[in-house]
């Protein structure tokens, strides 16, 4: 369950934090990695309330965005934030973002700090 | 007696003010006019509406004869507050949409059919409809069910609809969603759209005569291959191309000339001249 | 390596096809075959995304060959996504240029619109990285409506400007018979009347319906020869003169900079490198405008205009049939259509018939060189391929 929790993959050899995860480290091509607990603000890069959606989601509208954590480190994630601005402050936690039948995804959700 | 036996049949339809027309800008810029139907111009809506029965893709066959019927039990007086509102582009047929009072409070839609393809036409005539219910009809919900997965996005999923499963929709008894007054605020400022007064000459146009669409929808070209292509799950395909083969035997649907499908006759042999037209088989 | 030529070219409709997968890549190899004037050739490529999960079919090529009677010859499927098509079309010069195969034909096929929609916007999501896209209800154009905003953010596009590309597209496709939309939009219609955000609501902000592609099925195909075959065929000698690939981080968020599309400046680089040629000397081209905002932002790319400059050069009609480097006279996937595996050799087709001559009322005068950009993923597996006739 560390990938719920948020854990991400640091290189072993040069600390890069590769996410999402390889085999090889995008940076030293090393192969060994621990895990990493990702901090939970950052600022927002771009967004887009998306609106056709797969047949899995039950919403009609999905605001989506990537955002840039305090470590530099990127990810695309959901946002609960109805007015969301370029480069504002965001907070967020680990949650299920999507349900297939039975299975359940754990994800990024961030709001606005 | 005879005249009896008809007014015990003939319901008695509820007094309901008017659909006032509107018209509206598409993303071609043509306007496009929406507008109430007299009952008088049924026969020539049916016209229009009759050969999309025979294309059997997007459910288009199963949509047209359900409104071939709905129209027909309108003009021939055996639906009770029924209306239908049609969409015209330069007076051509775009689009009919229907629908009836359950009761004061409650509105039951029953179907939209775009007879061009694009430009939101559909989508358009499907609000208007809503539009008459709470601000005209001054009803409460509308009760709806999608026939199709285009259907189901734009009013399931686009308006958000709330489910309403426990009333059978007049639709085959299939579960309803509701169009609530509350819902359909929300969606007024995006979704329903519109200009009155129509000016004089625009609706003029539109009045004077329900023109035929020139790019209805169109069944496949190799009707062969519509059976080889395994995407037939109602199997109408195979059925119809039963009745292409009929055709050649010379009592083809399109022998009237009434079919604006304009492809029918480049697969097939042209189709003898015979005594049956294609209303006479009705 | 020896020189590799297009000796023969066909192609369907891009729109709703209710034919078999097979027939749809059989029958514009039929006529690629007539055009050609063979009946045989030494191997087939079948580019193709997604007949085992939308048509239910594996194993496409073997179908293929088979449907077109064209065995003992080797055949392939070649997948690589929305870059199906050109990736075929590169596994067939390598073929060629190699020695190998003297006539390679490629032929690209898709079958969309037999899933309904909601499959199908699923179907084109697996696109993007499953752990750290999908998952969150990650699209192609959730994609592009965040690199949308980030563009305009940064070169000043506007929604107009994305409009102007779908106008242009609409225009084209009127010309083009094979094309999925023919219907004319105008900026009125789309951006400016009190309809407009009816007519052309948001599909992934700052997107709207307009700016992104139809689903469409469709199939083309392109056979490939050497020059000694392909001086035989008496057709105008076409050359393929090069071919560059190029590959980005899968997920976007990585990209140090995700307004740079870096796959698409490192295969046309290599692919005019090869030819010899610089991003002026092009005449025409066909770009991978899924969005709108795509032609804007390939166009810098490529290299036909400054980065950050392409809105530009459309708001003075440069990119016009007539203008200066004509873009997507075919209509573009915006409106030609985007049967995605054969969305690459349906662009070389429109360029082999520009450069041939034979575009008719969209014909760009006196093309020479010709290029087109095929674009995987968001960006992220790009094939450039130059043509140019001697």
């Amino acid at each position: 369950m560390s990938h719920a929790k948020g854990n991400r993959y640091q290189c072993a050899k040069c600390g890069h934090i590769n996410y999402p995860n390889r085999t090889l480290c995008r940076k030293c091509r090393h192969s060994e990695f621990r895990p990493v607990a990702l901090p939970k603000s950052g600022r927002l890069l771009t967004f887009t309330h998306l609106s056709t959606l797969p047949g899995d989601f039950d919403v009609p509208e999905l605001t989506l965005g990537i955002v840039q954590l305090a470590n530099g480190v990127r990810v695309t994630a959901q946002l609960d934030i109805p007015r969301p601005k370029l480069g504002m402050a965001v907070d967020g936690e680990v949650q299920v973002v999507r349900k297939d039948e039975y299975n359940k995804y754990h994800g990024f959700v961030f709001r606005a700090k | 007696m005879s005249s009896d036996i008809e007014k015990i049949l003939r319901p008695v339809d509820n007094p309901a003010p008017q659909f006032p027309p509107k018209h509206m800008t598409l993303s071609g810029g043509e306007s496009m006019v929406i507008r109430q139907a007299d009952r008088e111009e049924i026969p020539d809506i049916l016209s229009f509406v009759e050969p999309l029965i025979h294309v059997e893709r997007d459910f288009y066959d199963i949509v047209a004869a359900r409104v071939y019927s709905e129209l027909l039990g309108y003009y021939r007086y055996r639906m009770q507050d029924e209306y239908v509102l049609i969409a015209q582009i330069d007076g051509e047929l775009a689009a009919v949409v229907n629908g009836r009072r359950l009761n004061p409070e409650v509105g039951m839609s029953l179907h939209t059919l775009s007879l061009r393809r694009g430009l939101r036409v559909g989508a358009h005539a499907f609000a208007a409809k809503m539009e008459y219910h709470f601000d005209h009809l001054r009803q409460k919900e509308v009760l709806i069910v999608a026939e199709s997965p285009i259907g189901f996005r734009r009013w399931m999923i686009e308006y958000k609809l709330e489910k309403r499963f426990e009333v059978p929709h007049e639709l085959g008894g299939v579960p309803s969603w509701s169009l609530t007054q509350a819902i359909f605020e929300k969606a007024r400022k995006t979704l329903v759209v519109g200009r009155r007064p129509v000016p004089a000459a625009l609706l003029a146009k539109a009045q004077a005569k329900i023109l035929p669409p020139s790019d209805p929808p169109k069944p496949p070209l190799d009707l062969m291959a519509a059976t080889r292509s395994q995407s037939d799950p109602t199997g109408t395909a195979l059925l119809l191309q039963r009745r292409r083969l009929d055709d050649i035997a010379g009592s083809g649907p399109c022998a009237s000339g009434s079919c604006a499908c304009g492809t029918h006759g480049q697969i097939a042999a042209p189709a003898k001249k015979s005594g049956r037209s294609a209303k006479a088989r009705r | 390596m020896r020189e590799v030529y297009v000796v023969g070219i066909g192609i369907t409709t891009f729109s709703r096809l209710e034919y078999p997968l097979v027939e749809i890549a059989g029958y514009p190899a039929m006529l690629a075959l007539k055009d050609a004037g063979l009946s045989s050739v030494d191997h087939v490529y079948v580019a193709n995304m997604g007949a085992a999960r939308l048509n239910k079919q594996t194993g496409l090529a073997s179908a293929v060959v088979d449907h077109l009677s064209l065995t003992p010859a080797g055949a392939e499927t070649i997948e690589n996504g929305p870059a199906s098509g050109a990736s075929a079309i590169k596994q067939a010069y390598m073929a060629i240029a190699s020695g190998l195969h003297d006539t390679v034909l490629v032929t690209g096929a898709e079958r969309m619109r037999a899933a309904n929609n909601l499959e199908t916007t699923d179907f084109v999501a697996t696109l993007t990285h499953p752990l750290a896209e999908y998952i969150y209800g990650v699209t192609l154009p959730a994609l592009a409506g965040m690199f949308t905003r980030l563009y305009m953010d940064k070169y000043g596009v506007t929604p107009r400007h994305l409009g102007m590309v779908a106008v242009k597209a609409h225009d084209n496709a009127m010309l083009n018979p094979f094309a999925h939309l023919h219907e004319r939009i105008t900026l009125d219609g789309i951006l400016d009347c009190p309809e407009a955000l009816t007519n052309n609501p948001m599909v992934a902000d700052p997107l709207r319906f307009y700016d992104c592609c139809p689903v469409s099925d469709g199939g083309a195909c392109l056979i490939l020869a050497s020059g000694d075959a392909a001086k035989k065929s008496g057709k105008p000698m076409i050359r393929l003169a090069g071919v560059g690939q190029a590959t980005d981080t899968h997920a976007v968020h990585e990209r140090e900079d995700p307004t740079q599309l870096l796959a698409v400046r490192g295969a046309a680089g290599q692919a005019m490198r090869m030819a010899g040629i610089k991003p002026g000397d092009v005449h025409v081209a066909e770009l991978h405008d899924a969005f709108t905002i795509l032609e804007i932002a390939e166009s810098e790319e490529v290299g036909f205009f400054k980065k950050g400059e392409g809105h530009l050069a459309l708001e003075k009609g440069e990119t016009k049939i007539g203008g200066k480097i004509p873009i997507n006279p075919s209509g573009g996937l915006k409106a030609k259509g985007h049967p995605v595996g054969a969305t690459g050799v349906g662009q070389a087709h429109e360029i082999v018939t520009q450069l041939r001559g034979a575009a008719h009322k969209r014909q760009v005068k006196n093309a020479k060189v010709g290029l087109t950009l095929n674009f995987g993923g968001f960006g992220n597996n790009v094939v450039c391929l130059v043509f140019a006739k001697e």
